[in-house]
């Protein structure tokens, strides 16, 4: 009887022990299948939501032109089909890289998008939209959280060989590969500075410059060059990309463009003391104009509205007011702004900004960070952003998802 | 003893889960959320063709060195772990293989088990492809289109135009969607007075017919309807014309600013000027009730003014914005407004506004910028009205894209038939690395 009992005892707690056991195993696996399951979704999802974002062009269509908040996200072209981007809508998303600059004249930050000196986009928050309200737009707020990357195909690196003469080398590259034989437009701004006066400039243009076999192409100048900046585009099976290199002879102050009104066009040029202090403050007068990429890949410049407010002096500190020019065309270009030291014709230089994201080829990342994600679904698509080739990326995460890792 | 069967128990339980592991086999994390390659691969196809350098390559021979700049232009558009193929195959149309590879770049010998594919059908640049467009009336309504071209008389608020240029660009414009024979110049006021009286020109059908005044604020006036309905500045002729387009079944155009605040005809107003414009004789703004009372069929009374608003810049609507690119005809998207009629008139003469070309102004939004009306009598249509409020100089592409858009004629492309003009790409791509 007592044997019986023991055999009882026994085999029960070896039976719960073993279930126990095979209830874990399952768990496992069915917990395992869930989480793919979920993934997979994300991935459907992640890949959904780039393609909401950039086949349909948001509403109002034309809201990357104008200061309005956008009542439905998108960042398509509005007068294309398919995957062609609107340049300026791209232009509006708040840059999630650039250390804020603050402008104590305006009283306003700025979001910050700088590939390098002279070449910045300073677009003020109550005129960006932030990755918050365009989540809230796609109706994944709170459940979602994205980053939304734009890297330009094709890199266009343009370097100095010699200054004088000036001697200039472009670099035509995909990723690895040189672009060999492909076609280069360039724009030559060199300023030709007189004493007294506000700075000038002259343009040298030219296209059809061919890349060697290893996408090279070496370009020479003669005459007197003094600051100057060099734009160039190549073009080779559908591919456009842009670089550009300035060579400035003062740098302690300089114009920095800042965009105030979308609707209107207005930019201020303000004096980089302003935003971001340095040692010599100076005023320094300037002198605006504006080219764009034609259809035919050549550049053009395009007078700006109001001829008597391209050129001006902008003193630093308080009570000193900042320069207002007018950009007045809907098609992607670049502001092109040379200065110079106001007492020192000599001390000059060049600084760009572009009117359309694309026009300068400038990276963008919208959005929050992906690190430190438990699980992060990507997508990616080749598009086309005012004729410059970008590759768009989504990285996508779970907010609230299954195991998630804050 | 029960030990022994619960053992047995455990036995089979691992036996279950080892054979319902042995089916339950999950997949590699790269395929649980992977990129979508078919979309992937066909933005690279579109962009890659964007300027329409695939389409040029496809068609080059094997050999040629524009193969190796696709290859690396197609290196340069995708991240560096996906692997590709690009076949370009001709197509055959005469009933054997259809599709024949001729030309394979690929950076890989095997794209493994998880690929996929998109294909783009690519054109040579040595053909054109026609499109057709369907005639307006072929279906019914209209078929004639009248356009104003009087010499004996002058346009207002046209200005760096004449009224004859403007006609025979319209005529231009309009010649794909009309028989040859249904597009009249009317000539001379004269002209015009014959077709108000009924008699065709040439043989045309004047019912259903589309009449566009090519003057401006200005309306040519036979000598006759002037000697016959001057009444109150000539705003009777006005209502005459209202009523001709109700029993008629037109649609009078106006291509630009207040219509009917003129009439024109410099030999009945020899030596009469508005503005230093001979041959005019002011109607004012009661000209457009007139003509509306008229549409409506109400009696003729004196009228009273119709007051427009001035509202300044006005946008294309998305509708609009997309038959523009139906029909190949490109105004400008932003517009200036200036002579807004209100949206009271609609109600008041049985009135709907069925092709809105603005949205409305925010500020004004009561006011109707550009629209072609259609006047319902009873349940259906008994003429059409458009109307386009808008500062000068004029455009007439507004006034095409405002017909078209109503009239909506059908496009017949033509189709890719011919030989050897068509090559189909495709493009695969495959996933390395990872797990």
């Amino acid at each position: 009887m007592t044997g019986a009992t023991i055999d009882h005892l026994v085999s029960v707690v070896i039976f719960l022990v073993a279930i126990l056991i095979f209830i874990g195993l399952f768990n496992q696996t069915i917990q395992t299948a869930i989480l793919y399951q979920q993934h997979r979704y994300l991935a459907t999802k992640c890949s959904d939501t780039l393609d909401n974002i950039l086949l349909n062009p948001g509403s109002p269509p034309y809201w990357g032109l104008t200061s309005t908040n956008p009542t439905s996200f998108g960042l398509q072209d509005p007068e294309f089909t398919q995957y062609r981007l609107s340049p300026f809508s791209l232009m509006r998303l708040n840059s999630s890289i650039g250390t804020p600059a603050f402008y104590s004249k305006t009283g306003l930050y700025y979001s910050n998008t700088t590939t390098g000196f002279g070449e910045s986009l300073l677009v003020p928050y109550n005129e960006a939209i932030d990755s918050k309200a365009a989540a809230s737009l796609l109706g994944i707020n709170g459940s979602y959280g994205f980053s939304l990357t734009f890297t330009p195909t094709v890199t266009v690196s343009v370097s100095e060989v010699q200054f004088n003469p000036l001697e200039v080398q472009v670099k035509v590259a995909g990723s690895g590969y040189p672009f060999a034989y492909s076609n280069i437009s360039y724009c030559l701004i060199n300023t030709t500075n007189v004493a007294g006066t506000y700075p000038s400039y002259n343009i040298i243009k030219q296209d059809n410059v061919p890349t060697d076999d290893q996408g090279l192409a070496s370009l020479s100048f003669n005459g007197t060059i003094g600051s100057y900046a060099l734009i160039a585009y190549a073009h080779t099976n559908g591919l456009v990309g842009v670089g550009c290199y300035e060579h400035l002879c003062y740098t302690d102050n300089y114009a920095v463009p800042l965009v105030s009104d979308f609707d209107s066009g207005d930019m201020l040029i303000a004096n980089s003391w302003d935003i971001i202090g340095g040692a010599n403050p100076s005023a320094i007068s300037y002198n605006a104009t504006f080219v764009l990429l034609t259809e035919d890949f050549t550049l053009q410049e395009m007078s700006l509205e109001n001829a008597t407010q391209r050129t001006g002096i902008v003193n630093f500190g308080m009570g000193q007011p900042y320069g207002i020019i007018k950009i007045s065309t809907d098609n992607p270009g670049i502001l092109v702004i040379s200065y110079m030291k106001a007492d020192n014709n000599s001390d000059s230089g060049i600084v760009l900004m572009p009117w359309g994201i694309s026009s300068m080829a400038f990276p963008l990342t919208f959005g929050d960070d992906p690190n430190r994600k438990e699980w992060v679904a990507t997508d990616i698509r080749q598009v086309t952003v005012g004729n410059i080739a970008y590759q768009a990326k989504l990285a996508l995460w779970s907010l609230e998802g299954y195991q998630m890792v804050n | 003893m029960r030990t022994v069967e619960i053992l047995l128990v455990i036995i089979i339980i691992t036996g279950a889960f080892i054979i319902s592991s042995f089916f339950a086999v999950l997949p590699q994390p790269r395929r649980v959320s992977p990129i979508n390659l078919r979309r992937l691969a066909l933005t690279t196809l579109q962009t890659l063709d964007s300027d329409h350098g695939l389409s040029t390559t496809a068609f080059m021979p094997p050999d040629d060195s524009s193969w190796n700049s696709l290859e690396a232009a197609i290196s340069a558009c995708l991240p560096p772990n996906i692997v590709y193929n690009l076949t370009v195959y001709q197509v055959q149309t005469n009933g054997s293989a259809l599709y024949q590879p001729l030309k394979s770049i690929s950076n890989v010998e095997d794209l493994g088990v998880e690929s996929d594919a998109s294909s783009s059908l690519v054109a040579s640049s040595n053909v054109t492809f026609n499109v057709i467009p369907e005639k307006i009336g072929e279906r019914g309504d209209g078929g004639t289109l009248y356009i104003l071209n009087c010499s004996d008389a002058n346009g207002w608020w046209i200005s760096g135009y004449t009224a004859q240029t403007l006609a025979q660009d319209l005529c231009t414009l309009f010649s794909p969607y009309f028989q040859p024979n249904n597009i009249i110049l009317l000539n001379n006021t004269g002209q015009l007075g014959q077709v108000l009286d009924g008699i065709p020109i040439q043989g045309e059908r004047i019912q259903n017919a589309i009449v566009i005044n090519t003057f401006g604020e200005a309306v040519p006036i036979p000598t006759s309807y002037a000697n016959k309905y001057s009444s109150d500045n000539y705003a009777q002729y006005c209502y005459q014309l209202g009523n001709k387009t109700l029993y008629c079944n037109w649609t009078w155009a106006s291509i630009v600013g207040d219509p009917f605040y003129y009439v024109t005809n410099i030999v009945k107003f020899n030596g009469i000027q508005s503005w230093g414009i001979y041959g005019t004789q002011t109607v004012g703004q009661k000209g457009l009730t007139a003509f509306l009372r008229g549409l409506n069929n109400l009696t003729y009374i004196s009228p009273s003014d119709t007051s427009y608003q001035e509202i300044g810049t006005v946008n294309l609507t998305s509708t609009m914005l997309a038959n523009c690119s139906n029909y190949g005809i490109y105004p400008s998207r932003s517009q200036t407004s200036s002579r807004a009629l209100p949206n009271s008139i609609l109600a008041a003469y049985n009135l709907v506004a069925r092709v809105l070309l603005f949205d409305p102004s925010p500020s004004y939004p009561t006011y109707i910028p550009g629209a072609l009306f259609e006047h319902r009598n009873g349940g259906s249509v008994a003429g059409r009205f458009l109307d386009l409020g808008l500062a000068r100089t004029p455009d007439i592409r507004l006034t095409a894209l405002a017909l078209l858009s109503y009239f909506n004629p059908r496009l017949y492309r033509a189709e890719h038939t011919v030989a050897d003009t068509s090559r189909l790409v495709v493009l695969q791509l495959g996933q390395v690395g990872g797990i």
